[in-house]
């Protein structure tokens, strides 16, 4: 009898461990999806002011302390892509966290049959 | 009018809680408006570089062009300077693009941007006010719960 608790106890343990491993997975994405989104919104907001622009209007780009003039049809192109390429990124890792949102349901499922089990046996 | 609803709809659901899950809900609230302190603060902040951006605009006149000037290279270095051009402003937009802008658009930009810090921290008023509301419900059913088992120990005493 002790010797089965004490197996379960083991096993309930491990599962434990491997259940607050993924949380942290899970949270550490929730905070990437975070910046990816901050960094998509302000994208968004230099997309507006470009587009505001007309074509007579200098742009520049911040390349370590020069600024660098760009072609305005140019910046909206590459801000565009740059968007597209954090949505794709948000996306993914939406994608991630239902992923692991399945897997921590799991894990409770398991985590609750062994209380179960351990409470059945003692 | 609806968010009393929405909170009506919520205590029905509190109070089917236990005394384990209100403290969690009512950390996790905690926690949330903590973190929407902090996010209101970063706006506010935000809000003020615009806002002071947008006085420096309005002090600029049209007779500073040809004026001399000091322009620091240091906090205590200075090499003197002429403005040339008093109608023509470089505003960084974030993500390391700078526009180039005349005096009436630099305006209207520093404005725009100050209306729509403004618009998100209301925004985020309004959140953070239903989720104290919420949390104030919590607690009041977390009191409820406690004298609740007062009582009960009292009745248990008795018998």
């Amino acid at each position: 009898m002790e010797k089965e608790t004490a197996a379960i106890q083991k096993r309930l343990q491990a599962e434990v461990e491997s259940y607050q491993s993924v949380q942290k997975d899970f949270q550490k994405l929730v905070q990437q999806r975070q910046i990816l989104i901050g960094q998509l919104n302000e994208n968004e907001c230099v997309m507006d002011e470009l587009n505001l622009l007309k074509g007579d209007n200098k742009v520049f780009k911040l390349f370590g302390p020069v600024l660098v003039k760009q072609d305005l049809e140019e910046s909206r192109q590459n801000v565009g892509k740059r968007m597209e390429y954090i949505k794709k990124e948000v996306d993914r890792t939406n994608n991630n966290l239902e992923s692991l949102e399945k897997k921590l349901a799991k894990h409770r499922d398991s985590l609750q049959k062994l209380q179960q089990q351990i409470k059945i046996l003692t | 009018m609806s968010s009393d609803k929405n909170e009506q709809g919520e205590q029905i659901d509190l109070t089917k809680l236990n005394l384990q899950q209100l403290q969690q809900l009512k950390s996790e609230f905690e926690q949330e408006l903590n973190m929407f302190q902090e996010s209101l603060q970063t706006l506010q902040k935000c809000k003020g570089k615009y806002a002071n951006s947008r006085e420096v605009l309005e002090s600029i006149s049209p007779d500073w062009k040809d004026k001399q000037i000091l322009v620091p290279l240091t906090s205590s270095m200075y090499v003197p300077g002429l403005i040339k051009e008093v109608d023509n402003f470089i505003i960084d937009i974030g993500t390391g693009y700078y526009i180039e802008r005349d005096l009436d658009t630099s305006r209207d930009y520093f404005k725009r941007k100050v209306d729509y810090v403004q618009e998100q921290v209301d925004k985020l008023e309004k959140i953070q006010q239903t989720k104290s509301r919420f949390l104030a419900a919590v607690c009041e059913v977390m009191e409820l719960h406690q004298q609740q088992a007062i009582q009960q120990m009292k009745q248990q005493g008795l018998a």
